[in-house]
């Protein structure tokens, strides 16, 4: 169904744009490297691939006049959404546009920033392209090549979000969100392990990690008590 | 980010000037030779590299720009108010101690800008994520923003929540060093930019400031860009320029000429009305008075434009020029002015009667313009507009400043009434004390205050005077 597509398209842009985000973060620090400029690309046209087929298939239902009103309703909170992703991942790409360009890497003009980010980000971008992993050699000069071709999408996601705007006009305010404040508490998703990362760098012990170590000094702690007993029964 | 409120029109966002030259101190640490020495933090079994202490950082400041340590000290807690680096053990506290505490360095994505100001959407995605991870237990004023956000942007509050779940499901890709670093790095960011209430904000700005130019990133220059760029610097070049140390001259002239003329400077005689509810003074410097203040009379010598600005000056002036046959300058003058200032309806009657009495040749007032100017206004007088006896407004206007002003200051007319002026008696201190009022009571705000005045019975109005 149409709305079921929509939904998934929807979905998908905004996974990839939430990994952008991520990737785009790293840029300029300690992470950064030819390797996550070519994942950085890969990332930005999934995400406007995504993008443009979402675009297609609301425009068409929602310049579609013979809707039911709930429907409408429906498809125009998902239109809401969506440009409002779209609007998001057009603000990361200028910001990786001008972050790019103010650290190049093929011929350094300063150093990169030291943040303490020293890990491979190709987790990131697996999730993004939905793959189980992501192995990249990107060559020297990757990056010179590819800023361009991020100022030249730059201008033509700034089209796609103009076209949109003429197209179909939905007014904001007339669009309720569903989920109350606070609604992101009642979903166990993202509960679990995630909240135990806690922002407190002086004891960063994980409650898995000290139930090992209890277990394990319980097992030791059984075995000499076993083997205490035999020695005492020998002797 | 998401595009933030956007600029006031005609002007476009910039960086400021001082954030750009916070960015350059913070990438000349980083020099692998000469940059900030680097350790590393042990964290139970994470090691995660890239920390400095802040002795480290003070250091490297007083050697780098040659200051004392004191003021590297300074230059070291500006950088970590505004974000550049932050504090490892004590998050919220953003300031620089000179000893071992540990400190990172902020990334370039969140270096405070004003040329990409923090939203309100990622506010919101930011305080989702940390309700979601610490299970609804949020800060005050955080739980505060939060209902406000989710009342101002409803409509995008299923993208809100879309975004920061996925986003907390990105990050649990990294290894865990990594993933600690960035949730401190974004804090900082949000501590900076929505500073907790009672906490200074770096980024507030007056009102009117920012101009300067702004520049976006441009891969590709066209032959546009070029041309543009041409055309500016051609123009720039074109700018009449003054050396500082002539303009600095002029000002500390200036300064001195005009500093005992200046009420919040130099006190006002008889007394600030402000404070002591006395109005005099402004009765005294009321626009026509029949006896000026010695000052005023002083302030006509300093420049003509100033004598013809005052109206009691004016007159004096015209009665000047009345004794010297040379009235009809000062006249016409102030009918061009009338004029350029008058109500559109009135142009062509005023223009008629200014060419009748002043321009008109065997007119009765008729004034001395050299021959160029008269042809040229003559010629557009037929097309009469207001401004259309600009030019021999001027010529009159030099032709007195240089030949009737000096002559009017070196006469005994002024002189006399230099003499005449009087200077204003202090309001005279009461007998009773409880009735006392603080004499010279503006006291110079550039100066330090001095407790001369007694304060116990002049109550709030007379200790605002002091203090």
């Amino acid at each position: 169904m149409a709305r079921e597509e929509c939904k998934a398209l929807l979905d998908g842009l905004n996974k990839t744009t939430a990994c952008y985000h991520h990737l785009v973060l790293t840029v300029g620090g300690s992470a950064d490297s030819q390797n996550l400029r070519q994942e950085l690309q890969k990332t930005r046209q999934k995400a406007q691939e995504l993008a443009v087929s979402a675009c297609a298939r609301l425009t068409a239902v929602l310049r579609d006049r013979s809707l039911a009103a709930d429907e409408r309703a429906e498809f125009e909170r998902l239109w809401v959404a969506f440009s409002g992703c779209l609007d998001l991942l057009e603000a990361d790409m200028r910001r990786a546009l001008e972050l790019g360009a103010a650290f190049p890497l093929h011929a350094p003009r300063r150093p990169l920033v030291r943040t303490g980010v020293a890990g491979a980000s190709s987790g990131v971008a697996a999730r993004a392209l939905s793959t189980r992993s992501l192995r990249l050699e990107a060559e020297g000069d990757f990056d010179v090549a590819d800023l361009r071709e991020l100022e030249r999408e730059v201008l033509q996601v700034g089209e796609m979000i103009d076209n949109m705007e003429m197209k179909v006009n939905v007014p904001r305010w007339t669009v309720q969100a569903r989920q109350a404040a606070g609604a992101e508490l009642l979903s166990t998703v993202s509960a679990g392990p995630s909240s135990v990362v806690s922002l407190q760098e002086r004891g960063g012990g994980c409650d898995p990690r000290k139930a090992l170590a209890a277990i394990l000094f319980g097992a030791v702690l059984l075995a000499a008590v076993a083997l205490a007993v035999c020695v005492a029964k020998l002797s | 980010m998401a595009a933030g409120p956007a600029p006031p029109p005609g002007r476009p966002r910039a960086q400021m000037p001082h954030l750009r030259k916070m960015e350059r101190v913070v990438v000349s640490m980083q020099d692998p030779d000469q940059g900030v020495k680097m350790r590393s933090q042990r964290l139970l079994v994470t090691v995660i590299p890239h920390a400095v202490t802040g002795s480290d950082v003070v250091q490297w400041l007083a050697q780098k720009f040659c200051v004392s340590e004191e003021e590297a000290l300074h230059l070291g807690t500006v950088l970590v108010q505004h974000g550049y680096i932050y504090p490892l053990r004590d998050p919220r506290s953003l300031m620089l101690r000179p000893d071992e505490t540990p400190y990172r360095f902020q990334t370039p994505y969140f270096w405070t800008s004003t040329l990409w100001p923090a939203a309100e959407l990622d506010y919101a995605i930011y305080l989702a994520k940390k309700n979601i991870r610490k299970r609804g237990t949020l800060v005050d004023y955080e739980k505060d923003c939060y209902d406000q956000l989710h009342k101002k942007i409803n409509h995008a509050w299923d993208l809100v929540l879309m975004q920061a779940r996925e986003q907390l499901r990105a990050a649990k890709q990294r290894r865990k060093g990594d993933r600690l670093v960035i949730a401190c790095q974004e804090q900082t960011y949000w501590l900076v930019n929505r500073p907790p209430p009672g906490a200074p904000n770096v980024l507030e700005q007056g009102p009117g400031r920012g101009s300067c130019a702004a520049s976006r990133v441009l891969m590709t220059k066209s032959a546009d860009f070029y041309k543009r760029e041409i055309e500016y610097f051609r123009k720039a070049l074109g700018r009449t320029r003054v050396k500082s140390s002539v303009c600095l001259e002029a000002y500390l002239s200036f300064c001195g000429q005009r500093g005992p003329h200046d009420p919040l400077v130099s006190g006002c005689l008889p007394s600030n009305p402000w404070i002591s509810d006395n109005d005099a003074y402004w009765v005294m410097n009321a626009p026509t008075v029949a006896a000026p203040t010695k000052l005023r009379v002083e302030r006509w010598g300093f420049s003509f434009r100033e004598l013809l600005e005052d109206p009691m000056g004016r007159a004096h002036f015209m009665d000047f020029l009345g004794k010297e046959f040379s009235g009809e300058n000062l006249s016409f003058w102030e009918a061009c002015e009338e004029l350029r200032y008058g109500t559109q309806a009135q142009v062509p009657t005023l223009v008629d009667a200014v060419y009748e009495q002043f321009l008109a040749p065997g007119a009765a007032r008729w004034v001395n313009i050299d021959s160029r100017t008269m042809e040229q206004t003559l010629e557009r007088l037929r097309q009469p507009h207001r401004y259309v006896l600009d030019d021999a407004q001027l010529h009159i206007y030099m032709l007195m400043k240089k030949d009737s002003y000096p002559r009017f200051l070196k006469s005994d007319m002024y002189k006399g009434l230099l003499a005449e002026a009087g200077i204003p008696l202090e309001t005279k201190r009461r007998v009773f004390p409880f009735t006392w009022r603080p004499r010279h009571s503006s006291p110079s705000p550039a100066l330090l205050p001095t407790p001369v005045e007694p304060t116990a019975a002049c109550g709030p109005g007379g200790g605002d005077g002091v203090a």
